[in-house]
């Protein structure tokens, strides 16, 4: 009899284990949108999921789905879908898309999950400040996964040939914009221009730092200081120190001009500084963008979100994690360069030996973002190229352009 | 019995088409109507109500859109025209007998079958202030001394899509006059020539009047899909700079793209009132003529 107790209640010991166990490695499917700069990113992303998907143990696979990033119609590609019932569980994301997604009630909130979550600490509290300020909330809706600090790339040969310095001041780099636009054939033509300038889409992050270098703030563009920076970024095109084509380059055009040797500085992040070394190995380095009465320059960020149609959602959650912490955040900011948010990665050699990253971290503490209102889309992605275009040649003023700024993102 | 149901057979067979153009025709555009007198903005979901005329007042006092108006009717008057005057060169190239005619009516159809994302992206290279294949062809003949900024000025950059769209319409012109041009009885050019008619008296007494049905419909359907068209102009230049390449469709575009659907609807309303008003005299006419005829 008593044996027979004994059997039942291993039997039922049993039966409670399997499910148990069953519970927690029933597969579970995760579907995540990304978008990838280059194939070899593409291919990474891939990786990073193949990798999760054998390693999680908790019979979770994540299918990662790519689509274009296509000069930042990716938002309005995920914000379509996942107001349409669609959508995938989790997303890249960037954070000037967080008030358009929390007032339609798409994001799920975080919070629950950081209170548990043992890696929390690994990411600086700050970030996750950035990411309740731009939901608008006291509420996490954005994991952080990687940022990309603004810098100056530059070509040591062509600072050698024309006698400049690494500017250190913003007078010191509005001069070195001078004297790198030069001649090299002697036909009378510019063939180098010292700064190559983004005038399209995307273009107001560098343009950001004119603006501050001169004392301005984003909260008030019509002050003195803040039309100064215009004046300096206009100057800069009608004094023929940038190329012709500057109001309408993008970030396609600003690294070609680089690469080609037909500008010798340039703004953008280290998501480039591989290509730049194959380009020019050696002979390309990079500066912070040097301050004046004020310093800023434009914190990039990529982060990852769970989305209001996703199910499974500790599953998405164990993902994110892996994406912000885990080996995804290695793998991630190693093959493409960006700055890691996990301060563990930070840690480890590649980043630490990486001129880049270094020039990146340097300009950390005065990187930031620009308002996140609702307003702040359409004012990247219209308002703000077409109002400079019609500054930079001609049409109106900088004090007439800031004030139609100050309008679009503030409407006042 | 029997008799009702012959009635009904007919409305029976229409049915399946006539609810699939009710669902994604009618439906969309009732939808875009009701927008139209709403502020609906998903950027402020909590914001929408119903708010009259509001959007409607708000696009008359618009700069904006006066100006995309006044681009709007710029670019179909000199895209269509020039489209027209062109493919109907071409057509009577293309009508005459000459070795390898064949081939060279293949290839002039490429532009027409090229995606228009696919042009605008193209176009934008061989545009580049740079980089770009005009520039150097234009160097090269001594035309220029300097390298053309084209999409980055105001003064070239509306040209520069017109030129465009120049390109891409020519084939359809071609295409469809060639078709008229085929079907003129031989007999027509034979009496006139026994009558003593001359190239030009041929071409405006026989040629032109034969074609007329051709050209009217061939000529509305070309203003309205130009009117409409998004694709070549947002590759080239996403209607900038300083908005001096934003048509109306390229405004309701980009009102659409950052959400503001209501006031996006509104425009594509007044849009398709403008077009009206252009094709339904254009289409009176047209009928007149053929009862007359």
């Amino acid at each position: 009899m008593r044996y027979r107790k004994t059997f039942l209640f291993m039997m039922l010991l049993g039966i409670m284990a399997t499910f148990t166990l069953g519970a927690q490695t029933r597969p579970v499917t995760i579907t995540h949108w990304y978008w990838a700069d280059n194939p070899n990113y593409s291919k990474v992303m891939q990786q990073i999921a193949a990798e999760f998907n054998a390693t999680n143990g908790k019979g979770i696979t994540v299918v990662a789905q790519e689509y274009p990033w296509d000069g930042g119609a990716y938002s309005e590609t995920l914000f379509r879908a996942v107001m349409g019932g669609g959508g995938p569980d989790t997303s890249s994301f960037k954070l000037t898309s967080t008030p358009l997604f929390t007032a339609n009630g798409l994001l799920v909130n975080l919070d629950p999950w950081l209170a548990k979550w043992p890696d929390r600490d690994k990411i600086d509290a700050s970030l996750y400040n950035t990411m309740r300020k731009a939901s608008g909330t006291n509420s996490v809706y954005v994991m952080p996964w990687n940022t990309q600090v603004l810098y100056v790339y530059y070509r040591p040969s062509m600072f050698r040939r024309m006698g400049v310095k690494v500017p250190t001041t913003y007078e010191e780099f509005l001069e070195a914009c001078r004297k790198l636009t030069f001649d090299i054939d002697g036909d009378g033509k510019t063939d180098v221009y010292g700064f190559g300038m983004r005038g399209a889409r995307g273009g107001h992050e560098p343009w950001g730092s004119f603006i501050q270098a001169r004392g301005g703030t984003f909260e008030d563009f019509t002050t003195p200081q803040a039309i100064a920076g215009m004046q300096d970024f206009i100057d800069l095109y009608r004094k023929g120190y940038a190329p012709p084509t500057a109001p309408m380059d993008g970030f396609n055009e600003i690294i070609a001009n680089f690469k080609s040797g037909k500008t010798a500085m340039t703004i953008h992040h280290i998501g480039s500084s591989i290509g730049m070394i194959d380009t020019f190995g050696t002979d390309v380095d990079a500066f912070p963008f040097p301050g004046g009465v004020g310093r800023w320059t434009s914190m990039g960020d990529t982060e990852n979100v769970m989305l209001k149609g996703c199910k499974e959602r500790d599953a998405a959650f164990e993902w994110l994690a892996y994406l912000a912490t885990g080996k995804g955040q290695e793998m991630w900011c190693t093959a493409t360069g960006n700055v890691p948010v996990s301060k563990d990665v930070q840690k480890l050699p590649f980043f630490q030996n990486n001129r880049f990253m270094k020039v990146s971290i340097e300009g950390a503490p005065y990187a930031g973002i620009f308002p996140i209102l609702d307003t702040t889309t359409e004012w990247i992605s219209t308002i703000w190229p077409n109002t400079v275009a019609a500054a930079l040649t001609g049409k109106m003023t900088a004090a007439e352009a800031m004030r139609q700024l100050q309008k679009g993102l503030w409407g006042k | 019995m029997h008799r009702k149901r012959l009635v009904l057979w007919p409305y029976l067979l229409i049915l399946p088409a006539l609810l699939t153009i009710l669902a994604v025709v009618f439906v969309p555009v009732l939808k875009a109507l009701l927008m139209s007198f709403q502020s609906y903005d998903l950027r402020r979901p909590h914001r929408i109500r119903y708010t009259g005329l509001e959007n409607y007042g708000e696009a008359f006092s618009d700069p904006l859109f006066w100006q995309a108006l006044m681009k709007t009717a710029i670019w179909v008057a000199a895209g269509v025209g020039m489209q027209f005057i062109f493919g109907f060169m071409l057509a009577l190239l293309l009508n005459r007998r000459f070795p390898g005619r064949g081939i060279v009516r293949s290839l002039s159809l490429i532009p027409w079958v090229t995606p228009g994302v696919l042009i605008g992206l193209m176009w934008r290279w061989i545009y580049d202030g740079n980089y770009g294949v005009l520039n150097d062809l234009l160097l090269r003949l001594g035309l220029i001394h300097d390298k053309i900024p084209f999409l980055a000025q105001q003064s070239t950059a509306f040209p520069a899509v017109i030129l465009t769209i120049i390109w891409q319409g020519i084939p359809f012109f071609a295409l469809m006059l060639l078709a008229g041009l085929q079907g003129i009885p031989e007999e027509l050019y034979d009496a006139a020539d026994v009558d003593g008619a001359n190239a030009v008296q041929k071409f405006f007494r026989i040629t032109v009047p034969s074609l007329k049905n051709t050209i009217f419909v061939t000529t509305l359907l070309r203003i309205i899909w130009v009117a409409n068209s998004v694709d070549v102009i947002f590759n080239l230049t996403e209607g900038g700079p300083a908005y001096s390449t934003q048509t109306l469709s390229v405004y309701v575009f980009n009102k659409g793209n950052t959400l503001n659907l209501g006031y996006a609807s509104t425009m594509a309303i007044l849009l398709a009132l403008a077009l009206a008003t252009v094709a339904v005299p254009y289409l009176r006419i047209l009928f007149r003529q053929q009862e007359a005829g």
